[in-house]
């Protein structure tokens, strides 16, 4: 099952300019969003990207596809040096990696039909025939469960769960290799939202394209992901298999999210003991020295203050045994 | 027993606009006592805050018309009845809101301490001296370090989770006996979400005051919740104790909603999730409002509402299902 990466992140890093000041004339500070990010998406796999608000996963999920320019780092799809195409090549090649955003509400243009909206990136991307066209888009719509005879409809016309499946139908219709979704069910209701979870799994199963799933929701991660990354101020700190993450949490911080996290089950919740984290998420323009984490981590001693752990895995990574990565002194993989 | 802080029986509430009569809030009963949590779950337009901003009369009179029932305060006002006057007395008094979005609930142009001062001020007669003591005891008891100088700056100076803790001790200044939760940390993380929620649970065991706490997470309703409401389409589909909701599920729909959560604790298949979307409210048969969407649905179902079930001594369910199928 392990064939060479659909995508290979190495490095990456997204920094934003702020301006400060009366007019912005103070000297710029850079927030650092993404740092030096690097892990591997395998062909077919669904790579769970979680973390809190601020931690730099959208960032993250915006640069791989290129909407924002990352600042450092490669990205490789494919076997492609995606960083590197400009222009027409680019053009080209931006097919293969699609988003789903997580407002359906603000990300379908309320003046298009569903056909406009399908049709769009098919003329952006020269598919020529009208019948070639039409196929592709009845496909698609049968794809995502929508009735072809909504695709005159504009998106007002929709509930949210079906205009999310409008804007993954969008994500879809160019075949892409890759899909970054980006929250995309964190505004859906709880009844709608287990229709486009079990949508996008039978999808992601039937045509084996590989996807990013960002979502700050750990019960949705852990539903749909074979592996996951937790972020933490702009950096990967543990990643490994579903099971691995949830059965047995390395990172200080994963530990405290998993159990921030409350259980539908009263018994259990009155049996379980929350890991209280101390303070407030530091501010990413002025982040903590050493491991980012240190200064609310129970584990903290003098070596995570001056130094900063790197992502380190437990050796090669097999079928059997697939590698999981932990940046932390005081835990190992 | 004692009495309740809050009972609120029968409660009919509909908008009345151009385009039709909307049931928002239709024959809605729960009680809270003291020291109590009641959870009241269900997904958005389900009722769940304009069922307690209606009785709270914080809703403009047209369009809502309140149709009938009760909502009485501590055995003896019920607040349906009394004046506008008397009303502003008891709101953010003896009955207290949180939002949802700290942010749009505070003035942006006024300091976090001039806006804790307020209700002490005003329904306290403190003056502004007294009631700055007060403030600063109330921002240290949620735990806001550094309280005076807090007190000076603005709400767009503190994170998410300070705001939130900022609204709990403004609202918790005047020692309110009823606490209304309105999503209060739907827009937190959940670290941080984990401190607010224990944040308010000390409080209520040190103050025992009643909590309403509205929220669409069922974990979190499992984290907090003594009782549980759960609306649907402006009806209140089931009531219980937490576990009977949990452990002895009598509505499909309820049954329906916990089966379609993700949740971390356990490996899940394929989701059951439920067909459908939730009803628009204008045009509502006559039938049990989730009958649409409802996997044990009979012919009754959609000609006749059904009427609450009582499942002895205090669980009740809005089904003509005797029970669930299993």
């Amino acid at each position: 099952m392990i064939e060479s990466p659909i995508a290979r992140i190495r490095d990456l890093s997204v920094e934003y300019r702020l301006r400060t000041g009366f007019l912005g004339l103070k000297p710029t500070q850079t927030v650092k969003a993404v740092s030096q990010v690097s892990f591997d998406l395998r062909k077919g796999e669904i790579l769970g990207l979680v973390g809190e608000s601020g931690c730099g996963k959208s960032s993250l999920g915006k640069a791989i596809i290129r909407l924002i320019e990352p600042t450092g780092g490669h990205i490789e799809i494919n076997g492609l040096d995606f960083l590197g195409l400009s222009g027409r090549q680019l053009r080209a090649h931006r097919s293969a990696v699609q988003m789903v955003f997580q407002d359906p509400y603000a990300s379908l243009d309320p003046r298009m039909t569903v056909h406009d909206i399908l049709a769009e990136p098919l003329h952006a991307h020269g598919k020529r025939s009208r019948k070639e066209i039409s196929d592709k888009i009845h496909q698609t719509m049968n794809l995502v469960g929508l009735p072809t005879r909504h695709l005159r409809r504009y998106p007002h016309e929709f509930s949210g769960g079906q205009r999310q499946r409008v804007a993954i139908a969008r994500a879809l219709i160019l075949d892409p290799l890759v899909v970054i979704a980006d929250e995309p069910v964190s505004s859906l209701d709880v009844s709608v939202q287990a229709q486009i979870l079990n949508l996008m799994r039978d999808i992601q199963r039937e045509l084996q394209i590989s996807m990013i799933f960002i979502s700050h929701n750990l019960a949705v991660v852990k539903y749909l992901a074979d592996r996951i990354a937790v972020m933490y101020l702009g950096k990967i700190v543990e990643l490994g298999t579903r099971d691995q993450l949830f059965a047995n949490p390395l990172h200080p911080y994963t530990q405290a999210l998993l159990s921030a996290v409350p259980i539908p089950d009263p018994q259990k919740e009155r049996a379980r003991s929350h890991i209280a984290l101390k303070g407030e998420l530091p501010s990413p323009v002025n982040p903590p020295t050493g491991c980012a984490f240190h200064t609310r981590c129970p584990l903290v001693f003098d070596r995570c203050k001056a130094e900063s752990p790197v992502l380190a895995g437990n050796g090669p990574s097999t079928v059997e045994a697939p590698a999981r990565t932990v940046s932390c002194f005081a835990v190992k993989p | 027993m004692s009495t309740p802080v809050l009972e609120v029986r029968n409660l009919k509430a509909h908008f009345f606009t151009r385009r039709g009569v909307i049931p928002a809030v239709d024959d809605v009963s729960f009680e809270v006592r003291e020291g109590e949590t009641l959870g009241i779950v269900g997904e958005s337009g389900s009722g769940k805050t304009v069922t307690q901003l209606s009785y709270l009369r914080l809703l403009p009179e047209p369009p809502l018309r309140i149709l009938g029932g009760q909502a009485i305060l501590e055995g003896h006002h019920d607040l349906l009845q009394l004046s506008p006057k008397k009303m502003r007395a008891i709101r953010g008094h003896k009955i207290s809101m949180i939002f949802q979005e700290p942010m749009t609930s505070l003035n942006p142009y006024l300091t976090i301490g001039t806006q804790l001062c307020e209700p002490l001020q005003v329904h306290l007669r403190m003056d502004r001296k007294q009631a700055t003591k007060e403030a600063i005891a109330a921002m240290e008891r949620v735990g806001l370090a550094d309280a005076e100088a807090a007190l000076k700056r603005y709400p767009h100076e503190f994170s998410g989770g300070m705001r939130q803790r900022a609204m709990i001790a403004m609202a918790l200044t005047t020692r309110p006996r009823l606490l209304i939760a309105d999503e209060p940390t739907t827009a937190l993380d959940v670290t941080v979400q984990a401190q607010i929620l224990k944040l308010l649970k000390d409080i209520q065991k040190e103050t025992g005051m009643a909590i309403v706490f509205i929220t669409h997470d069922l974990g979190v309703v499992a984290s907090v919740a003594d009782k549980v409401a759960v609306m649907y389409a402006g009806h209140v589909m089931e009531r219980g104790s937490v576990d009977q909701i949990f452990y002895e599920t009598q509505n499909p729909y309820t049954h329906a909603l916990l089966q379609s959560t993700p949740r971390i604790d356990l490996s899940q298949g394929k989701l059951p999730a439920i067909g459908g979307t939730p009803p628009d409210l204008s045009r509502l048969g006559a039938g049990c409002p989730f009958v649409d969407r409802c996997v044990h649905h009979r012919d009754a179902c959609s000609r006749v509402l059904p009427e609450l079930k009582w499942f002895p001594p205090d669980h009740e369910s809005l089904c003509h299902l005797e029970g669930l199928p299993v």
